[in-house]
C-alpha cells in the first residue's frame, strides 16, 4: 500500500478569521457617520482634507518601509485609519501641506522609526496632531474660531471650548447640550460629530475591535474630576456634562486612546489608562493655556503604558515535589 | 446545542495497534509471535500494567513516535473475533467494603491510565484533593462524556464513591454541562457536588476545571515528580471502571466522534481500543486524501496523525478529518499589541509578551512569565488577527525551559557530588552572567 501523505502540524487547527485589515475596515466603518456628518457641514473641504490625509498617511508608510526594505503593508489600513483620524480632528480649512507633513511626520516618527503597527509608543495621528500644534507658525490652524469663520453652518459657529477657556462658563449658556450632542457644534471635522462617534464606537466595542475598558474609564475620568472642579466651584468650571460634549472626548475616548501600539493590554492597566486619559483632559483644560487637553494627555498616558500593562498578577508556578515526598509509608497507607 | 446521540459499534478490526507511552521493549513480557487473550498483562512484572484488548497473536512490536510528541511502545495484534477474557482478572461486587488498595489495584489492573499516568505503581499514588468528575468534553464536537454521563446516570454515584475511595480525596465534584442539568437533577446519592458549567471551550480541559472548580492545580504525574492536588477523571472513564470492577473484565472500547469538513454532521462510533484510524474512517464512508489532517482529540487543542494506521487509545475522544482546502495557515507576521490573546487567555498569561520573547529567543523572560502554566488551549492563536502562531511560540519556550531546567539540575548534582571541590554557587536558570575564567587565578 502507498503510505498516504498527511499534513502534520501543531494544535489550533482553525481560526477565527480575525484580520488586522478587518480591525482597520471596522475603525472606518465606525467613522462612516461622523465623516457624512464632517461633509455635510463643511463640504468639499472636509473631503480634501480627509482625502490628502489618508493619502499621505498611505504614502508615507508605503515610502519609509520600501526605504527600510520591509514588507510594504499598507493594505492592512492601519496607516489609512491613522489618516482619517487626523482629518477628523483638523478644521476643514487646513492646508493640504500641513495635513501633509503632519501625516509623514506621524507615520514616520511616531510609528514606522519604532517597527510599525503594534510597535509605536505612541499614535502616530497623535504625534502628527502634536508637531501641528507645537510649530509656531501653524498652531493657528489649529484655531477652529478663525479657521471655520467663512463657513455657513447653521449653528454658533465658536468653538465652545475656547469660548470657556476666554470668557468662563458664564458664557456657556449660549450652548445648548442637545445641540452639542447631537453634533451642531464647531471643532474638528469629525471630532465634534459627538453622537455619530458615540455610535461607531459602541459599534467598536461590540465588533471587538476596541476593548470596553479604555472608552468608559477615559469617559467616567472626565466625569469624575470635571464633577470635583465643577462642584468646588460652579463659577469657575463647566459642568461635567459640557465637558463630555465638547472638544475631542468622545473621538479621544473611542478611536485616539485604544489605538493598539500605544495602549495597554491588561485589564487594571487600560482601567488606569483610561481614567488618566480622561483626568490629564480635564486638568488640561482648567489649568493649560490650550482649550482641549486630549490629545496631549493621550500621548503622556501612551509613555506610561509598558508600566501600567505590568499591573497584572503575577504567576505562580508550582514545580513538581518527588512522589516519595508526597506518599506515606506503606504502614500508614493501607488505612487510607 | 443538541448532540446526536446515536452511537454505532464497529466490528473487530483484523488487526489491532496497542500503544504504551515512553516504554522500551524490554518492558514486555511477550514477544512477537505469541498468543494473548483479552485482558492480558503484556508487561514485565513491576512494570505497569499494559492490558491486551483482544484475543490473538501479537504480530510485531515496534518503537512509535506518536503524534503527540511521546515516545510510544507499538504492539500490533492479529485479532480474533471471538474474545476470551483473562481469568486473573476479578470481580469485586461490593466497591463500598472493599479495601481503597485493592480498588487501585482492580482499576490498574483493568487498564485505566488515568491514575496511572501519575505511577504505574498504585500504592505510590499520592494524596488527592478533590476529584472532579467531568460530564464535559474536551471538543465542542465531541460527545463520549455527556453520552456516558446521560446513559449511566445511576451509577455515577457509585463511581464517585469507587474514585473517593480509591485515591483517598477529601471531596467529589461532578462537572456537568449546562444543557445536562436536568440529568443531573436525577442523580440520586449525595456523594459529589454538581457543579453546573458552561459547555464552552474551554471549560471542558481538565487543568481548567481544576483551576476554577477543584482545589486550583490539576494533578500530573512526570519523571521528577508530582504537581497539583486535583484529580481531573473524565466520567466516560469512571463508569467504565465501576462497570470493568463489578464485571471483572478489561477496558477494550471507547466512544469515539468522527467529524469531517466544516459542515459534515459527526458520527459516534464504539470501537475496541487499538482500532487503526483507517477502519473508522472507512466505516464512516470518507477516505483520506494526501495533504489532508487527520486530528486527534479536538481542533482547538488535538494533535494530527501522520498516518491513518494511528490507533484509537483510551484517551482518543473524537478524529476530525480536514480537508487540505480548510488547513489553516498562520502567518510570520509581527505582533500588532492589540491584546485580544491577554483578553481570552483561560489562565491569564500575557501571551503578547510571551510570543515575542519566544520569538526572539529570550526564554529566561518566559520563564517570568509563567509560560510553564499555559495549556496550550489554542484560544490566543484563534482570535489573533495578525495570524502569529502563538501556541507554537509558547511551547517552544516550555521546551527550552524544560531543557534548561534538566541541564541545570543535572549540573548541581555534577557539583553536589564532587566534595573535593569548592561550594557550588546557586543554580539559576538562564544565568547569562560571563562565566569566570580559571587562569586569571
Amino acid at each position: 500500500m502507498k503510505p498516504l501523505n498527511l499534513t502534520v502540524s501543531p494544535s489550533p487547527h482553525c481560526h477565527s478569521g480575525a484580520r488586522i485589515t478587518g480591525v482597520s475596515f471596522s475603525f472606518l466603518v465606525a467613522l462612516l457617520p461622523a465623516v457624512v456628518l464632517g461633509v455635510y457641514y463643511y463640504g468639499l473641504d472636509a473631503i480634501r482634507v480627509m482625502g490628502a490625509s489618508v493619502a499621505s498617511a498611505m504614502l508615507a508608510e508605503a515610502l519609509i518601509q520600501k526605504l527600510l526594505r520591509k514588507p510594504i503593508t499598507i493594505a492592512d489600513g492601519s496607516a489609512a485609519v491613522s489618516g482619517l483620524l487626523l482629518a477628523l480632528i483638523l478644521p476643514a480649512s487646513v492646508p493640504l501641506y500641513v495635513v501633509v507633513v503632519a501625516n509623514f511626520a506621524g507615520i514616520i516618527i511616531g510609528k514606522q522609526c519604532f517597527g510599525g503597527l503594534g510597535a509605536n509608543p505612541l499614535n502616530p495621528t497623535l504625534v502628527g496632531w502634536a508637531i501641528i500644534r507645537i510649530t509656531k507658525t501653524w498652531a493657528g490652524f489649529l484655531d477652529f474660531d478663525l479657521m471655520l469663520i467663512n463657513y455657513d453652518t447653521g449653528f454658533i459657529l465658536q468653538y465652545p471650548l475656547a469660548v470657556l477657556k476666554a470668557k468662563g462658563p458664564a458664557a456657556l449658556s449660549r450652548f445648548d447640550l442637545v445641540a452639542l450632542f447631537l453634533g451642531k457644534q464647531t471643532g474638528g471635522i469629525g471630532a465634534s460629530a459627538i453622537i455619530c462617534l458615540l455610535l461607531g464606537g459602541l459599534y467598536l466595542v461590540v465588533r471587538g475591535a476596541i476593548r470596553w475598558e479604555i472608552p468608559l474609564c477615559f469617559l467616567l475620568g472626565v466625569v469624575t474630576v470635571s464633577g470635583i472642579f465643577w462642584l468646588a466651584d460652579k463659577a469657575a468650571y463647566a459642568s461635567p456634562l459640557f465637558h463630555l460634549l465638547t472638544g475631542n472626548v468622545m473621538i479621544g475616548a473611542f478611536f485616539l486612546s485604544t489605538e493598539n501600539g500605544s495602549s495597554p493590554v491588561n485589564r487594571w492597566g487600560m482601567v488606569v489608562f483610561g481614567f488618566g486619559c480622561g483626568t490629564f483632559t480635564v486638568i488640561l483644560r482648567a489649568w493649560s493655556i490650550y482649550p482641549d487637553g486630549v490629545v496631549f494627555s493621550c500621548l503622556l498616558m501612551s509613555l506610561f503604558v509598558p508600566m501600567l500593562d505590568k499591573l497584572k498578577a503575577k504567576q505562580r508556578i508550582e514545580r513538581p515535589t518527588p512522589l516519595t515526598a508526597l506518599t506515606k509509608t506503606a504502614e500508614e497507607r493501607t488505612p487510607l | 446545542m443538541d448532540i446526536d446521540a446515536h452511537v454505532e459499534s464497529l466490528d473487530m478490526p483484523e488487526n489491532l495497534i496497542l500503544l504504551w507511552s515512553e516504554r522500551a521493549r524490554t518492558d514486555l513480557a511477550s514477544k512477537v509471535g505469541d498468543r494473548v487473550i483479552t485482558g492480558q498483562d503484556l508487561a514485565r512484572n513491576g512494570r505497569g500494567p499494559f492490558i491486551s484488548t483482544a484475543t490473538g497473536q501479537i504480530r510485531a512490536i515496534d518503537d512509535f513516535r506518536g503524534p503527540d510528541g511521546h515516545d510510544y511502545l507499538a504492539v500490533a495484534i492479529k485479532a480474533k473475533s471471538q474474545d476470551s477474557f483473562d481469568p486473573t482478572l476479578k470481580a469485586i461486587e461490593d466497591i463500598a467494603s472493599a479495601a481503597p488498595l485493592e480498588l487501585r489495584w482492580a482499576i490498574n489492573r483493568a487498564g485505566f491510565n488515568t491514575l496511572s499516568s501519575i505511577s504505574s505503581d498504585p500504592t505510590l499514588w499520592p494524596p488527592v484533593d478533590v476529584v472532579i468528575l467531568s460530564a464535559l468534553d474536551l471538543d465542542p464536537v465531541s460527545i463520549a462524556n455527556q453520552q456516558a454521563f446521560r446513559e449511566h446516570g445511576d451509577q455515577v454515584e457509585s463511581a464517585c464513591q469507587l474514585l473517593l475511595r480509591s485515591t483517598g480525596g477529601s471531596r467529589c465534584l461532578l462537572a456537568v454541562p449546562q444543557n445536562l442539568s436536568h440529568v443531573a437533577h436525577n442523580i440520586s446519592g449525595r456523594t459529589a457536588t454538581v457543579v453546573l458549567v458552561p459547555a464552552v471551550y474551554p471549560n471542558g480541559l481538565p487543568e481548567i476545571l481544576a483551576r476554577k472548580y477543584g482545589a486550583g492545580l490539576l494533578m500530573r504525574g512526570s519523571n521528577e515528580g508530582v504537581v497539583g492536588n486535583t484529580l481531573v477523571v473524565p466520567i466516560e472513564h469512571a463508569l467504565a471502571m465501576v462497570e470493568c470492577l463489578h464485571s471483572g473484565k478489561p477496558l477494550v472500547e471507547k466512544t469515539i466522534t468522527f467529524s469531517s469538513g466544516q459542515n459534515g454532521k459527526p458520527k459516534n462510533f464504539r470501537v475496541r481500543i487499538g482500532t487503526p484510524l483507517a477502519e473508522v474512517l472507512h466505516k464512516a464512508g470518507t477516505e483520506p486524501q494526501p495533504r489532508d489532517k487527520l486530528i486527534l482529540n479536538g481542533i482547538m487543542n488535538g494533535y494530527t496523525c501522520f498516518s491513518d494506521e494511528q490507533p484509537i487509545t483510551s484517551t482518543t475522544d473524537s478524529v476530525h478529518l480536514q480537508r487540505w482546502s480548510e488547513v489553516f495557515a498562520f502567518q510570520n507576521a509581527a505582533c500588532t499589541n492589540c491584546g485580544k490573546c491577554n483578553a481570552v487567555c483561560p489562565v491569564e498569561l500575557e501571551v503578547n509578551l510571551l510570543g515575542r520573547f519566544s520569538e526572539y529567543g529570550i526564554f529566561e523572560k518566559c520563564l517570568a512569565l509563567g509560560a510553564e502554566n499555559c495549556v496550550e488551549c489554542g484560544l490566543c492563536a484563534f482570535v489573533c488577527p495578525a495570524r502569529r502562531p502563538l501556541v507554537q511560540f509558547i511551547v517552544h519556550a516550555k521546551h527550552a525551559i524544560k531543557a534548561e531546567t534538566f541541564r541545570a539540575v543535572s549540573m548541581k548534582e555534577v557539583m553536589d557530588s564532587d566534595t573535593q571541590g569548592p561550594i557550588p554557587p546557586a543554580i539559576k536558570l538562564f544565568d547569562t552572567s560571563p562565566e569566570e575564567d580559571p587562569s586569571k587565578e
